[in-house]
């Protein structure tokens, strides 16, 4: 374990103990959305499935995109770039599912290409800067900004991404009357 | 303890065995609760039951519940030894049952997580009390003091021989000590653990030499008493045992196998006397009666020894008709029934797959293999899906024992005289709903004690027998479960309920009373906050309960329905599903999306032409069958589904009945009619208004089964 576990985590700050959650520290499932990169914590993606078909439910959010069968399991998925606000892409067969699994919940994240899983440092992460280019609700899900390379990741916050409508509605309003 | 070991499976399995042990202690005692005394058979159960919640409470050490359930075993210990006569039985029911609730009491607490820490002394002194009480009257002083305080008895030593052949003899041996042998249960056990090399079965008594010293006294007075089984002569025996300065004398006597079995001549009416006789006597009478035999034996009871049932099989037979028809049962997690559920599933899934795979439907493929083999496979997995059901299914039963309690217990407090009767208590309900109907049901047993039936002087004035009676039935109809509580009470008072509605302006104004029909008056009373009885007690009258009852059966799909004779008494009737898990159920579909409704729902489906369909200019619309009118609701619409068929007479009208409305479902096209899983939608998605779940379909896609009281809302 410790042979096999030590080149793949070969710079990142791992001590003498090694387990799965160590092993996986730092790494981040990236994908693409819209124009920017964004990264998950891999702690949190369950897996990653092709497209398929899709069963909408009515009376629901826009991004809620409908039920898929995972293997019997029932989930529901979401449109990242939807619940970002952004243009709606059309599907394809690139197009990818994460699965994720936050709190017991699992949740499908409908993305328009997978990139890469990456390791980042935690001295490479910086907080989401006050006045950012990123809109707004799109700054409430990402919790960071991670340079690898030459290149910008965001970081998501996968609780956020998937949270309560409401409160997070009930909180833009808040925002926004602050801000005016 | 805790410390070193993992103590929590130890816990589990307690809780789960001493549950089990209390449920089957209080239907036995509620059983016989009218009974003039408890029968042998119960006496030694409820005395096991103790001793065995006495042991393991003592292993995890929970002190209280250990000493309360040696006082009730102490209490038993002596019905069983000394069978007094005039116990007052209700007062000992009451005893076994306070003593039972303060388990269950502390093994919920146990169970939460707290420490358990509830006062036995109260119920202790009590029960100390009650012994005396029925010591003071027992059968004769004498019977009393002759038994032995019940000391913790260890498991019990009996011997069981392996083989038994033709070549065996049976010996009755009983061994007198001369009388200034000290500890003679020592040197009884001397003798024991010398025959045991010869032996093929042995049995003594007093069984406790070892671990209880006061039999040492019982051996000195009246013998000791060895029945054996083995190959060897008498004198072999003899030599064995061997006179020596401990022994005074020892009778052999061979007997036939038949008398062995049944074991020792062991009266406790005996023990009595003997008490006073002088030791010749007790001599000559043991000599007595090992010659006269068959009269006054007792058999060895189960604690006495338990034979081996290759070698006696009749003796088994007899001792325990009841055992035998107990099935045997193991408990297994839910969860894991869960998982097996999805799993058969999957494989009816993947079996349609299969079947329906379009590589079969090349032109020319001779499938006439594949087909008999398919259609096996398919019988096979139609099974194992009715036997995973029948598996999820739990009778009724021990819902309705908690219901006789709970009339045994408000029947005594409110001083009414009450029967209760129970029907087709055998009815099998899934797990999950049984769980749910639980409280519901004890709220209207509840109602039906305090409210529906009068006090025994009302009901003398009113010219009615005696005794109030409550009924609590189940049936299995038409894919339904059926529970009705009935009582022949005063009935519910439409006047009263109608006055009280109009005072707390739940009826509409300007309608008349009578305009009321008497469903749905009797159905007011379901609403929150209302209650007619004018006194608050113990039990109801606050008002709270009638509406948390609906809530609870709507949440598994359930109803309720009143019926009331003024005079005669009421039923409630519950109306539930038989399980969650599984439905009959009618696919349909409707834009791109695919449906599910229940099929019990559906009244019949119709094609309608464009001339039946009346428009009202706010865009309600409504169809007229065979001179009814009808609410029409077009699917596509109430979801704002996209690309649905728009034209009525392209699509097919489904009539749906529901509490005694009727209304028009518009849908593109019917699909089939199957059995489907139900699975709940994830949670991530908030509760949709007619939705209730979603199932898969044969070809792996996702329907949503409809729900259609959230049209009605």
């Amino acid at each position: 374990m410790e042979e096999l576990s030590r080149p793949n985590t070969k710079a990142v700050a791992v001590p003498d103990e090694f387990s799965e959650q160590e092993t996986q520290k730092g790494m981040y499932m990236t994908f693409k959305s819209g124009n920017e990169y964004y990264g998950l914590k891999i702690q949190y993606v369950n897996e990653i499935i092709g497209f398929q078909d899709i069963t909408p439910v009515p009376e629901t959010e826009n991004y809620i995109m409908g039920l898929i069968n995972l293997r019997g399991r029932i989930i529901p998925v979401i449109d990242v770039q939807k619940r970002f606000g952004q243009e709606p892409f059309e599907y394809n067969d690139r197009t990818c599912i994460i699965v994720v699994d936050v709190k017991s919940t699992t949740v499908g994240l409908i993305v328009e290409k997978i990139a890469e899983a990456v390791e980042i440092k935690d001295e490479n992460i910086l907080p989401p800067p006050t006045i950012s280019r990123v809109d707004r609700i799109q700054n409430k899900y990402v919790y960071g900004i991670a340079k690898v390379g030459d290149s910008v990741k965001l970081l998501l916050d996968p609780e956020r991404l998937l949270g309560e409508d409401e409160q997070q509605t009930a909180e833009q309003t808040n925002e926004l009357m602050v801000e005016n | 303890m805790a410390d070193e070991f993992n103590t929590d499976g130890m816990l589990d399995m307690y809780l789960f065995e001493n549950e089990q042990l209390l449920e089957q202690l209080q239907e036995m005692v509620l059983e016989q609760k009218d009974a003039e005394c408890f029968d042998e058979d119960s006496i030694n159960e409820i005395f096991r039951t103790m001793h065995t919640i006495k042991g393991s409470s003592g292993i995890m050490m929970f002190d209280n519940i250990t000493a309360i359930a040696h006082k009730l075993e102490d209490v038993f210990y002596f019905l069983r030894e000394s069978h007094p006569d005039n116990v007052p039985h209700l007062e000992l029911v009451e005893h076994v049952l306070e003593v039972e609730d303060f388990i269950s009491g502390e093994m919920a607490k146990i169970k939460e997580g707290q420490s358990s820490d509830g006062d036995p002394s109260e119920i202790i002194d009590d029960l100390n009390q009650f012994l005396d009480k029925i010591k003071g009257n027992g059968n004769g002083e004498k019977a009393a003091k002759d038994i032995p305080e019940n000391v913790h008895e260890e498991a019990k030593q009996f011997y069981i021989a392996p083989v038994a052949n033709a070549d065996s003899r049976f010996y009755k041996i009983t061994v007198h000590f001369f009388q200034e042998t000290e500890m003679s249960n020592v040197h009884a056990y001397k003798v024991v653990y010398a025959l045991k090399e010869i032996a093929e079965d042995i049995l003594y008594s007093p069984e406790e030499i070892l671990t209880d010293e006061s039999c040492a006294d019982v051996i000195l007075e009246k013998g000791f008493r060895i029945l054996l089984q083995a190959q060897a002569s008498e004198e072999e025996i003899r030599e064995i045992i061997g006179i020596g300065y401990d022994i005074e004398k020892v009778d052999v006597l061979e007997c036939k196998a038949e008398e062995f079995l049944k074991g020792f001549k062991f009266g406790e009416e005996e023990t009595g006397i003997d008490l006073d006789s002088s030791v010749e006597e007790i001599e000559a009478k043991a000599e007595n009666a090992l010659e006269v035999k068959k009269e006054n034996k007792i058999a060895p009871g189960d604690f006495v020894v338990k034979p081996k049932e290759q070698t006696k099989p009749k003796k088994v037979v007899k001792e325990k008709p009841k055992a035998d028809n107990k099935a045997t049962f193991i408990s297994v997690n839910v969860s894991k029934m869960d998982m097996l559920m999805d799993l058969i599933g999957e494989l009816v899934i993947s079996e349609s797959v299969v079947m329906q795979n379009p590589d079969l439907k090349v032109p020319g493929l001779d499938l006439t293999n594949f087909n008999k083999a398919a259609t096996q496979m398919a019988k096979i997995s139609t099974d194992l899906q009715n036997v995973i059901m029948s598996m999820r299914m739990v009778p009724l039963t021990n819902t309705f024992q908690k219901m006789n309690r709970i009339v045994f217990d408000v029947s005594r407090k409110l001083g009414k005289d009450i029967e209760f009767e129970m029907v087709g208590e055998n009815t099998e309900v899934d797990k999950n709903i049984i769980e749910h109907i639980s409280d519901p049901l004890m709220h209207i047993v509840r109602n039906a004690l305090d409210h529906g039936i009068e006090s025994n002087e009302e009901r003398k004035a009113a010219g009615k027998k005696e005794k109030g009676k409550v009924t609590l039935s189940a049936k299995n109809e038409a894919g339904k479960v059926w529970i009705s509580v009935t009582d022949n009470g005063k009935g519910l008072d439409r006047q009263k309920i109608l006055s009280k509605a109009r005072q707390q302006g739940i009826l509409e104004e300007g309608k008349p009373d009578s305009a009321y029909s008497d469903k749905e008056v009797y159905q007011l009373i379901t609403l929150p906050g209302f209650s007619t009885n004018d006194q608050v007690t113990e039990y109801s009258g606050r008002g709270v309960g009638m509406d948390v009852v609906v809530q609870n059966l709507q949440a598994i799909g359930g109803m309720l329905e009143i019926e009331s004779t003024p005079g005669e008494g009421s039923t409630m009737n519950l109306k539930i599903p038989l399980t969650l898990a599984i439905i009959d159920g009618i696919v349909i579909e409707t834009g791109t999306s695919s449906f599910v409704v229940e099929t019990g729902l559906v009244k019949e489906f119709v094609s309608v032409r464009e001339d039946m369909m009346i428009h009202e200019p706010n865009g309600d619309e409504f169809i007229m069958l065979r001179g009814e009118c009808f609410p029409v609701l077009r699917l596509g619409d109430w979801y704002e589904l996209e690309n649905y068929c728009k034209n009525v007479e392209d699509g097919m009208m489904v009539v749906l009945e529901l509490d005694g409305k009727t209304i028009c479902m518009f849908v593109d096209k019917l699909v089939g009619k199957q059995e489907i899983v139900v699975k709940p939608i994830p949670s991530y998605i908030k509760k949709i208004k007619g939705l209730s779940g979603c199932t898969q379909l044969g070809d792996g896609s996702i329907a949503l089964i409809l729900d259609p009281s959230g049209f009605v809302e």
